[in-house]
């Protein structure tokens, strides 16, 4: 045998060759140089900066759904959340305070409060986690139409539209949001305690909870994470567009559910981590780049979003077999 | 020594079986019951021959997709792709019944459709072992697109008749569900049907039993399929014409409808009866709220809040106990 293989470093390395995140990022840099070639602009600098930029709103809506997923659970009222919080933001906004900190703020407690309502229901209510969700999705989808009237509301928040459009650096201040995002997600996930007791109840509940972790609490920051992040991302999107309405939500559902498992991470739970659905977003955003390049019906747009996502998951998403 | 029972005491032991597995559903019947007086007092048209079919109508295509997503959840899977299925059954029936294949043309394509990916999704989530969430989200993505693909905007046609004859004053709605309802007994009777429960229950037990499970999940799965995009075409009747995102309420309404009625997500808990109570309490709910005249607004909220509770009170009381 080859001595490499033996050495710490070769083992080190081969270890990170045959890891789901690693496996995503390949795909995504081979997607990445094939669309260079076939299509002129799309290797641009410019454009994959643009790329990462609309892909930090799913990774930030997938860094909760992350961890709800390893948990053992699952957030499908994610993109009401996004939704509550790009349409409520400019109700919330006090006149008094020019800098609009405080209207983030208090959008981003409404939506861990929202999260925290699913954590309740799915903990002491031991309503399963689909089905809490779903009808907190139903809840809100009526709160809305109250809220918002149906009519598109316009951020006048200096402090959001800075997040939409502002580059410090040259480099876009939503992916800088992502990025530290990221470095706090993967530090709680993989370097605290917290992190560790998410990984043993979603692998097996009952045996978490006996050998003493909080189970109800564990449960319930769980899904306040989620809120949390979603109305980040809500806060996100309403500055990168401008606008807010009802629906501008709705791709994030499906796309951070993807990113989650097209990274690795077991819809079963206990088994994940966030580095895998960091690359496992921007894959999702390139398909969606890919699909609007080749200008085809609403119709065949939805068929090849759909089969791509269903092809890339025979590459990647695959459970182990049970038997 | 063991004897095994004949036929007699076989026959003997069917009604206390079945009246045990009722245990569990019986607050929802007496729910579904209280609910049902209520409405034909609110409302006494509901006991009048065209009232009765008007009724079940407007049940007949929640009954069919709650059937759809119990089947799944029995053997343990899930479908988020029930109401992009049912908008393809709808527009698949506007487009070819009014054409050169007829409506039995037409209902044999809508029929083959469904079975055909129903089975195909069934063969993606249990033999190539993808998470069933995914692959019918990602599935309701492709299926929608093909309704979109078939007819980009409302259209197509119903022969005048079929509609009358399904969506009337008659009662065949209620006709065509118990005849459904047969029809699942007897499947419960077949080997792929008795295989459905010990699958969804404990499928490496039933495995190592000799039981066919791949082939009773990937069977439930078109079987499905089959249902979800028979109440498309019931749809495309009652409106008279095709819409390909007409379905999109179903999903949520299918699983809310199933789980209402005991069925449990982990598979192999709950009966089909339980199912269809908790179809019928979803459709009496939407009706009692519409002709209270409750605001589409009350109206979600109002489900939202119905439907956590009808979940989280029989948990509540296990819990106690």
């Amino acid at each position: 045998m080859t001595a490499w293989k033996d050495s710490a470093y070769g083992r080190r390395a081969l270890t990170i060759l045959r890891s789901r995140p690693f496996l995503t990022v390949a795909i995504v840099a081979a997607v990445w140089i094939a669309a260079s070639f076939a299509s002129r602009g799309f290797g641009a600098y410019g454009h994959l900066r643009y790329l990462v930029e609309l892909g930090a709103v799913i990774g930030l809506v997938a860094a909760g759904q992350t961890f709800v997923v390893i948990a053992g659970g699952i957030d499908l009222s994610v993109a009401a959340i996004v939704t509550v919080s790009a349409v409520s933001l400019p109700l919330l906004s006090w006149q008094a305070d020019p800098t609009g900190v405080t209207g983030i703020l208090a959008v981003l407690v409404l939506t861990t409060a929202i999260g925290l309502v699913n954590g309740l229901g799915v903990a002491l209510l031991r309503v399963h986690p689909m089905i809490m969700t779903l009808a907190m999705a139903t809840f809100l989808q009526g709160l809305l139409i109250i809220i918002a009237g149906g009519s598109a509301v316009t951020a006048e928040n200096p402090v959001v539209r800075w997040l939409g459009n502002a580059r410090p650096a040259g480099i876009p201040a939503g992916v800088l949001l992502w990025v530290l995002v990221s470095v706090i997600v993967l530090t709680t996930m993989h370097a605290t305690s917290f992190g560790a007791r998410i990984f043993a109840m979603g692998a097996n509940s009952l045996a978490a909870a006996l050998s003493g972790v909080p189970v109800t609490s564990t449960t319930l920051a769980v899904y306040g994470i989620s809120g949390f992040t979603s109305g980040l991302a809500g806060v996100l999107v309403l500055g990168m567009n401008g606008q807010g309405y009802v629906g501008i939500g709705d791709p994030y559902l499906l796309a951070s559910i993807a990113a989650v498992v097209l990274g690795g991470t077991s819809i079963l739970g206990g088994l994940g981590t966030y580095a895998g659905t960091i690359p496992g977003a921007i894959l999702l955003v390139t398909i969606t780049a890919l699909i609007t390049v080749v200008n085809a019906s609403p119709g065949w747009r939805s068929v090849m979003f759909g089969s791509l996502i269903l092809g890339l998951l025979l590459l990647s998403g695959r459970e182990q077999a049970r038997r | 020594m063991s004897t095994v029972p004949s036929a007699g005491q076989a026959g003997a032991l069917y009604w206390p079986v079945q009246a045990r597995r009722n245990v569990g559903v019986r607050g929802l019947f007496a729910v579904v019951l209280a609910f049902l007086f209520a409405y034909g007092f609110l409302f006494p048209g509901l006991l009048t021959a065209s009232g009765f079919a008007k009724f079940t109508q407007s049940w007949f295509p929640l009954a069919l997709v709650a059937m759809a997503q119990a089947i799944l959840m029995l053997t343990g899977g899930i479908s988020l792709a029930i109401g992009a299925m049912v908008s393809l059954g709808a527009v698949i029936a506007a487009t070819t019944m009014t054409g050169p294949l007829g409506v039995a043309g037409g209902a044999a394509a809508v029929a083959l459709t469904g079975l055909g990916i129903g089975a195909a999704t069934g063969f993606i989530v249990v033999r190539l072992r993808l998470p069933a969430i995914v692959v019918t989200l990602a599935g309701s993505f492709i299926i929608g697109g093909a309704a979109l693909l078939i007819l980009p905007r409302p259209g197509g046609a119903i022969p005048e008749w079929l509609s009358d004859l399904l969506a009337g004053n008659t009662p065949a709605a209620f006709v065509v569900l118990v005849l459904i309802v047969l029809l699942w007994k007897l499947y419960l009777a077949t080997p792929l049907g008795l295989s459905l429960y010990a699958a969804g229950e404990n499928p490496v037990g039933a495995y190592r039993s000799g039981v066919p499970v791949d082939g009773a999940r990937i069977a439930a799965y078109a079987i499905s399929g089959l249902l979800s995009t028979g109440a498309g075409l019931f749809v495309a009747a009652q409106t008279g014409s095709g819409d390909p995102v007409i379905g999109a309420a179903f999903t949520l309404n299918s699983i809310a409808a199933a789980v209402l009625g005991g069925i449990g997500f982990l598979g192999g808990q709950g009966t089909m009866r339980g199912a269809l109570a908790g179809s019928l309490l979803l459709s009496l709910m939407i009706s009692v709220m519409f002709f209270l005249g409750f605001t589409p607004v009350a109206q979600y909220v109002a489900q939202g809040l119905i439907i956590i509770g009808a979940v989280a009170i029989p948990q509540f009381r296990k819990v106690q106990q």
